[in-house]
């Protein structure tokens, strides 16, 4: 492993981007090498990730600003390193998907570029200020990305992303700066480093309960808006329907896991030490989403729209995995995060192609598209049966897992949920796909064409992707089982490791 | 002596007027004397404060002060010029183009 | 050593799904002999494994999966029978597809998809755990699916294909939440696992059954119960069954009379101890099972469609299975070979009926009795298969269907005698029904006049031949393997760590004559196999018109032969025109109500697409809807807006007048100097 994989990780899409900007008509090539190397770091990265610890693995850290505390400390482990591998995979996905942009594709596709590297600093962070940076820095691309190749109500969208989650950010900023003015390293600074926050988080003499109670409600707020978790959840709906695919494959698969990143990095840990009321409340939130995000995917005329409330519903399954706090749960709504990054990908790569190809979503228009698009036909129907959670893909391992384990601790909520949404569920991505693709083809789309070939081939490595975790579901429930237990125990700090 | 009361009072009163002029006057020139009002109340304070003390600070500063308000008038008629070769009045509660 | 290769029998054919998948447009006929040929070599493989487990072996095999769950095969008697049964009739039913769907240009999807099926249903068969079984289960669903809308192209195609994923869905939830139950009871045992035990292994199921307290016990057994009903088609979830004939009929005959459907019945026998122990757990599944079994006997009675009679007959012989392991209250596992026998001659009959019926429809191109008539003058073969069929069906003495139905009658019949009559009322009432709906189908088809213009040609021999093959089984099996079958079914539970007394117990259940003084001592070993080993030599007495020690009277015996030979008889006054009697249209005209609730299917479509899909369902999710609009956005955009509003009202302090700065200035000096005086009044600053 080359040194400082990490920040390189991080630095090549930066650079990429900003060569992209200058490239005119070959950005996409540059885009692409630029995030090839990133995932070809990340596949070695897998192969040299020690499964069994439970401390940060490829740590670095270097000051940065020493008089208020700040390091530039980055470094992977069970929870983050998963999500490092779905954020390369999805960004060299979503650049091939989108080979064929002709608008301003320079500025397109570093973007994209930069939004990977937003979301990779995300999952790398160990400081608080660093991972703050990062976390706001996601916001500008997906807002110009929003805002100008976006759909009718772009302008709308955008804004309605950007403030919100924004607002939500500061709520989050607000509780960061108070675990950071409460807490005194043994020398008598102050430290913006994560683990050593989250590790002062246990004792009660630092951080009393009704202190915690707020700072604890402050990050939960953040994390929950960008989930999104039922009622913050309305931003993601507009943004979604009105972003192009890559922005909205980005958006689903990569943005909405930084929410559940922060769930499992700052929120689990705190969990033991605040009011237990906080569980009953994260718990119904889990299960309002899951069902209600499914009964508003069922009422929706709009493919994309459906498909964006089917993400509301299964992120519901990664807080209440983590909420019910047993190691299958915990470990199932890890993987549930990962699935759910792996199959939205194809679902909105799905909606795009079929609004690129037929020219409308709304799907009471659509009809026998299986006719004249066979493969993407195929390819779509896998990705939809995976997200309605069929066996032999990732996503039923996942919402298995975290309904099994949910039932120890919160029975009843577990089986509202079972009956209720697993139903209601394939429902709505039966009728949407039966309807779309089935039936006889209607006049209108007697020549519409099979979808192109580089969109054919990310969402067929989608689907492999999908199948192969969901078959060998072991290759990455392991490192998540680790970081399971990890997550349900005290926070292990880097001083402590010994590596800094 | 004249008590110094009675230097401040004075003092207070021409502050008074002046302020009131240069709240509700509408003429710019009358405005320009409100602010010569001000600036004099004030030398008056200072001058009178260092007749009661050994030295003469106040007085000093209260001749920088009449340069000074010299030079404040000389703008403030410049900009009133300006400002009728351009709005044709220099009636201010009609001069209120940097608004919202 | 067939053993070593077990895992062949699920692999080869998911070899050939993917053959057919990528290169079946090249071949010949779709690639359908590769899904002929992987299925055939599964039923080599599961006859050499027979060969040399019998009698009382068996095969196990697991590897670690991930987290707590395991992969494994379990080849016990159960799924060695059903594992023979599913390989040699798809085998047959693979066979037959090759004639029927020769010409289709979506050949080589069909036996894609045909192959994954094959592959899903053996798997769900040797399946070690309840999560493998499930995983399965689900597949065979997909392929159901697949294959139900195979000719995706229909609107009604692709609208059965929906309900049939849908509806079973409804009863997966419900297994699903069984499983959950399940594995966290277990899980709060504690147990002491051996390496290579995982809590979910159905050895391990067995033998920790009895520990679990008995009211999960009942929630658990609901919930399987509920997938069971889904997937077999059981009252209430029995919909999509009749509208899955919408798919090829080789589909019909290979899912939903031979294969998944009985899912849900193995499902039962293989859980039966758990079903045993808990309390109304048979009590559950018997009243489903004999309530299905006599309600879609009564709709097969008026459906014109040939196809959608024997789906009714399908969901009726279901509901005779499980009602045969619902009465496992009264007389033991003896339920379970019992049960499982006529699951295997149905399948034999069921496919041969449907096969037959395939060759008709593609000889005559109708489904509508009303159109056929007289078509055993053209189509000779077909027509005596058939008839071997619709004999064994309808109970016939001698025939397969005679063997095994009443079978199950019968013990129906000592479950009477110690608890209750229902069922076995139920169960006789659908036995004549079943009688007279098969040879009305008969009668109606074969005999009598022409009555519409159609096509007149015997179908090929590829068609044929599995339409043979079937009939000798539907004929023989019945009498040649009935004494065999059952002592190596109840030999089945030995393999496993069960006390079926000490389940007895905890599930209520009594069992007279049956050993119920040594359950009741409690004694550890053998307990079980006595009881099993009486109980069976009193049914094969039984039959064979002797008293058994259970009693039963000599009217009883003969009872199932009156009613398979008068409902014949019934059926022929109608619809056979040499000794017909009686114009159906007399006994109940067109406008009579109850031949129109039957017809009308007892407004099930309407009671449930209306009300429950449509208005329920989806009025639920129009109102989440406008909730979502109007109240959840609905704050944030009146929040933001009451924001703008704010902010338009304060710009205008920006007057752009000078002098109301000025005010503004001085009345903020005055302020400032007001707080400071009172503040360095009160001592602050």
């Amino acid at each position: 492993m080359i040194a400082n994989a990490l920040s390189w990780m991080i630095a090549i899409p930066l650079l990429g981007a900003l060569v992209c900007f200058f490239a005119g008509g070959k950005a996409k090539f540059v885009a692409l090498v630029a995030s090839i190397i990133p995932l070809a770091l990340s596949v070695q990265m897998y192969t040299e990730f020690d499964k069994t610890s439970k401390i940060m693995q490829f740590v670095e850290s270097y000051n940065w600003v020493p008089s208020i505390g700040v390091k530039y400390t980055v470094g992977v482990d069970g929870i983050g390193f998963p999500l490092v591998l779905l954020s390369t995979i999805v960004s060299v996905l979503v650049i091939i998907y989108s080979w064929g942009e002709t608008k301003k594709p320079n500025q397109y596709f570093a973007l994209l570029l930069l939004n990977e590297v937003g979301v990779l600093g995300v999952f790398t962070a160990l400081d608080f200020f660093l991972f703050y940076i990062f976390w706001e820095v996601v916001l500008i691309p997906m807002f110009f990305l929003i805002g100008s190749w976006g759909g009718p109500r772009k302008d709308y969208a955008a804004i309605k992303f950007f403030i919100y989650t924004h607002v939500a950010s500061l709520v989050m900023l607000l509780a960061i700066f108070a675990l950071y003015f409460t807490y005194q390293t043994p020398e008598g600074t102050r430290t913006f480093d994560m683990l050593t926050l989250l590790a002062a988080t246990a004792d009660k003499t630092i951080f009393p309960t009704s202190m915690l109670n707020i700072i604890f409600a402050g990050l939960l707020l953040g994390f929950l808006v960008k989930m999104p978790a039922f009622p913050f959840h309305t931003w993601l709906p507009d943004a979604h329907v009105e972003a192009p695919t890559a922005g909205s494959v980005v958006l689903a698969a990569l943005l909405l896991k930084m929410g559940g990143y922060g769930l499992f990095r700052v929120i689990m840990p705190m969990l033991p030490s605040v009011d237990k009321a906080f569980v009953t409340i994260i718990a119904i939130v889990a299960v309002i989403s899951i069902v209600y995000g499914a009964f508003m995917a069922l009422a929706q005329k709009d493919i994309k729209k459906l498909v964006a409330y089917s993400s509301v519903s299964h992120m519901g399954f990664v807080t209440l995995g983590a909420v019910a706090f047993t190691w299958m749960s915990v470990t199932g709504a890890m993987f549930q995060q990962f699935s759910h990054g792996i199959i939205t990908c194809v679902l909105f790569m799905s909606a795009g192609t079929i609004q690129h190809v037929v020219g409308t979503r709304v799907i009471a228009d659509l009809g026998g598209l299986a006719d004249r698009m066979p493969k993407f036909a195929v390819l779509m129907m896998a990705g939809f049966m995976a997200s309605l959670g069929l066996p032999g893909m990732s996503g039923f391992v996942a919402e298995f897992m975290v309904l099994t384990g949910s039932y120890a601790t919160l029975p009843s909520y577990t089986m509202f949920v079972v009956f209720l949404s697993v139903a209601s569920t394939a429902a709505y991505h039966l009728w949407a796909m039966q309807k779309a693709m089935f039936g006889p083809i209607l006049k209108k789309y007697i020549n519409v064409h099979d979808a192109h070939s580089y969109e054919l081939f990310s969402m067929a490595m989608i689907i492999v992707l999908s199948l192969l975790f969901g078959i060998q579901p072991g290759l990455i429930t392991d490192i998540m089982g680790t970081a399971a237990t990890q997550v349900m125990g005290p926070v292990v700090t880097l001083s402590q490791m010994g590596v800094i | 002596m004249i008590p110094l009361e009675l230097y401040i009072l004075l003092a207070s009163a021409m502050f008074t007027i002046g302020l009131y002029g240069l709240v509700t006057q509408k003429n710019g020139v009358k405005l320009m004397m409100c602010i010569e009002l001000l600036l004099n109340s004030a030398n008056i304070n200072l001058v009178a404060f260092s007749a009661y003390q050994p030295n003469v600070n106040g007085q000093v500063f209260a001749l920088f002060s009449i340069a000074l308000a010299a030079a404040e008038a000389g703008v403030g008629f410049a900009i009133l010029i300006a400002l009728y070769r351009l709005y044709g009045t220099i009636d201010l509660n009609n001069i209120n183009a940097m608004r919202w | 050593m067939y053993a070593d290769y077990a895992y062949l029998i699920v692999a080869l054919p998911v070899l050939a799904f993917l053959l057919c998948l990528f290169v079946g447009w090249h071949l010949p006929r779709g690639g359908g002999f590769l899904t002929v040929l992987a299925t055939f070599a599964g039923l080599v493989l599961s006859l050499g494994i027979f060969s040399e487990i019998y009698p009382s072996g068996i095969v196990h095999q697991s590897m670690p999966w991930f987290a707590n769950f395991n992969v494994g095969i379990l080849i016990d008697p159960l799924a060695l029978v059903m594992l023979l049964m599913v390989t040699f009739v798809v085998t047959l039913i693979h066979t037959y597809a090759n004639g029927y769907m020769n010409g289709d240009p979506g050949a080589a999807r069909y036996f894609a998809e045909a192959a994954l099926f094959t592959a899903s249903m053996l798997g769900l068969i040797y399946a070690d755990n309840l999560l493998q079984l499930f995983i399965f289960w689900e597949l065979v669903g997909l392929c159901s699916y697949l294959l139900i809308g195979f000719w995706y192209r229909k609107p009604s195609a692709a609208a059965a294909a929906k309900k049939a994923f849908l509806t079973t869905r409804v009863g997966d939830v419900l297994f699903l939440a069984g499983i959950i139950l399940l594995y966290n009871n277990l899980a709060a045992l504690n147990l002491d696992l051996k390496a290579g035990e995982y809590l979910l292994q159905f050895p391990v199921i067995y033998a920790h059954v009895a520990q679990i307290p008995a009211d999960q016990l009942t929630l658990i057994a609901l919930g399987l119960l509920g997938g069971a009903v889904g997937k077999s088609g059981q009252f209430p979830l029995h919909v999509w069954l009749p509208d899955a004939m919408e798919g090829p009929t080789t589909v019909s005959a290979m899912i939903h009379a031979a294969t998944m459907v009985t899912a849900g019945v193995y499902l039962v026998a293989r859980m039966f101890p758990l079903f045993y122990a808990a309390p109304y757990g048979l009590t559950a599944v018997a009243a489903v099972g004999a309530f299905t079994a006599l309600f879609a006997a009564t709709m097969g009675l008026t459906a014109f469609d040939i196809k959608r009679v024997l789906a009714f007959s399908t969901v009726s012989q279901l509901g005779f299975m499980m009602a045969g392991l619902g009465v496992g209250a009264a007389v033991g596992t003896m339920a379970v070979g019992v049960s499982i026998f006529h699951l295997i001659g149905h399948s034999f009959f069921k496919a041969l009926l449907f096969l037959g019926a395939g060759s008709v429809i593609h000889a005559v191109n109708t489904n509508d009795l009303r159109e056929m008539g007289g078509v055993g003058k053209y189509m000779k073969w077909t027509m005596y298969t058939m008839l071997i069929g619709s004999l064994s069906l309808a109970g016939f003495p001698l025939f397969t269907g005679f063997f095994s139905k009443d079978e199950i009658i019968v013990i129906a019949y000592e479950y009477g005698v110690l608890i209750n009559f229902l069922p076995y009322i139920m169960l006789v009432l659908a036995a004549v029904l079943t009688a007279i709906y098969t040879f009305r189908m008969w009668f109606s088809v074969f005999t009598g006049k022409e009555r519409s213009d159609y096509g007149k040609h015997e179908s090929p021999m590829i068609m044929i031949g599995p339409l043979v093959i079937l009939a000798v089984f539907a004929f023989g099996f019945g009498f040649a393997a009935q004494e065999g079958f059952y002592s190596y079914l109840d030999s089945n539970f030995e393999h496993y760590d069960v006390d079926f007394a000490e389940l007895g117990m905890i599930g209520g259940h009594v069992l007279e004559g049956h050993g119920a003084p040594e359950g009741a001592a409690l004694e550890e070993e053998q307990g079980a196999p006595e009881i099993a080993e009486s109980g069976h030599g009193e049914a094969g007495d039984a039959e064979e018109g002797g008293e058994g020690e259970a009693g039963e009277p000599w009217y009883i015996q003969i009872l199932p032969i009156i009613v398979a030979i008068g409902g014949i008889l019934t059926a022929g006054l109608f619809y056979f025109d040499k000794i017909k009697k009686f114009d159906p249209s007399q006994v109940t005209g067109d406008t009579d109500p109850i031949r129109k609730l039957l017809l009308k299917g007892y407004y099930q479509h309407e009671i449930l697409t209306g009300w429950f899909a449509e208005t329920v369902v989806y009025g639920t999710a129009l109102i989440c809807n406008m909730i979502d609009i109007k109240l959840v956005d609905g704050w944030l955009n009146w929040l933001s807006a009451w924001v703008m509003g704010f902010a338009q009202n304060v710009r205008k302090v920006q007057t752009g007048v000078v002098q109301n700065y000025v005010t503004a200035l001085v009345l903020g000096v005055v302020v400032l100097v007001v707080v400071i005086t009172l503040a360095m009044e009160v001592g602050l600053a």
